[in-house]
């Protein structure tokens, strides 16, 4: 039985410093965007603001490395596998609410589809860690 | 902004971003050598943030200032965190951290001169 993993050990450092590097440049770009230009595409930057509150939540979580932590992770980055599917999609389908993009249009292609991919990562990684752990 | 300071910085991003490749797939940690090469990459940051805004208090051009500023002072703290989380761990993954550092860093310059000539 190999030893127990936690989330914020081995790979998991690399996959919290992609959240965190998410969580702090969508914070501040949402921040800008509600300041400085809201009428533009009030749904784009209502959107942003709350992907850059899922990225936050996601990374203090998995930074943290708790089972409640874990547990607070695994939904965060289910909502945020949600969010960039149904975004993604609409943005798709109905460009006409967003004039402007938000972290999660067209499945992330402004940011090279990587967010699309870092919750598939997530998920695997939070997987991963709980089955090495020790069943009681 | 598209002067040689900062392409200077995207190449030390880049090998930074070599060298710790290298480390993880030969299995080795953060040592102080990556280490120092990831501390000075920050301190460029920091040079290029104050450049920055000194060269944008000077300009006529139209552009997203708050943006620009924004990506000015945010950017050295991605390598700042990255050493810091990466000095803790002696694993492997430390350099892993390191190598997402530095290719996000020279991808953010490049982003900065974007926002600088208005795009």
């Amino acid at each position: 039985m190999s030893k127990a993993l936690a989330t914020n050990q081995g790979f998991g450092r690399v996959l919290v410093v992609l959240y965190a590097i998410f969580a702090i440049g969508a914070t501040a770009r949402s921040v800008l965007q509600l300041a400085t230009r809201f009428d533009e595409a009030p749904v784009a930057y209502v959107l942003s603001a709350f992907a850059a509150v899922v990225y936050v939540v996601a990374t203090v979580a998995l930074a943290r490395g708790d089972r409640t932590s874990n547990r607070i992770a695994f939904i965060a980055i289910a909502i945020e596998m949600a969010g960039v599917l149904i975004v993604g999609t609409i943005s798709l389908l109905l460009p006409e609410y967003f004039p402007r993009a938000s972290v999660w249009s067209t499945y992330g292609s402004g940011y090279l589809f990587i967010p699309l991919v870092l919750p598939f990562i997530g998920l695997w990684w939070l997987r991963k860690v709980a089955k090495s752990e020790p069943t009681h | 902004m598209t002067g040689a300071f900062s392409t200077a910085t995207i190449i030390v991003g880049l090998v930074i971003a070599l060298w710790a490749l290298v480390y993880l797939l030969i299995k080795r940690p953060v040592d102080r050598y990556l280490q120092a090469g990831t501390l000075l990459l920050a301190a460029m940051f920091v040079v290029l943030a104050i450049g920055g805004i000194v060269q944008m208090v000077g300009a006529d051009q139209e552009f997203a200032r708050a943006e620009f500023v924004g990506y000015l002072l945010l950017s050295p703290l991605i390598p700042l965190g990255g050493w810091w989380w990466a000095k803790n761990d002696e694993s492997r993954w430390g350099s892993g951290v390191i190598l997402v550092v530095g290719l996000v860093m020279p991808v953010l310059v490049v982003r900065i001169q974007q926002v600088w000539a208005g795009v």
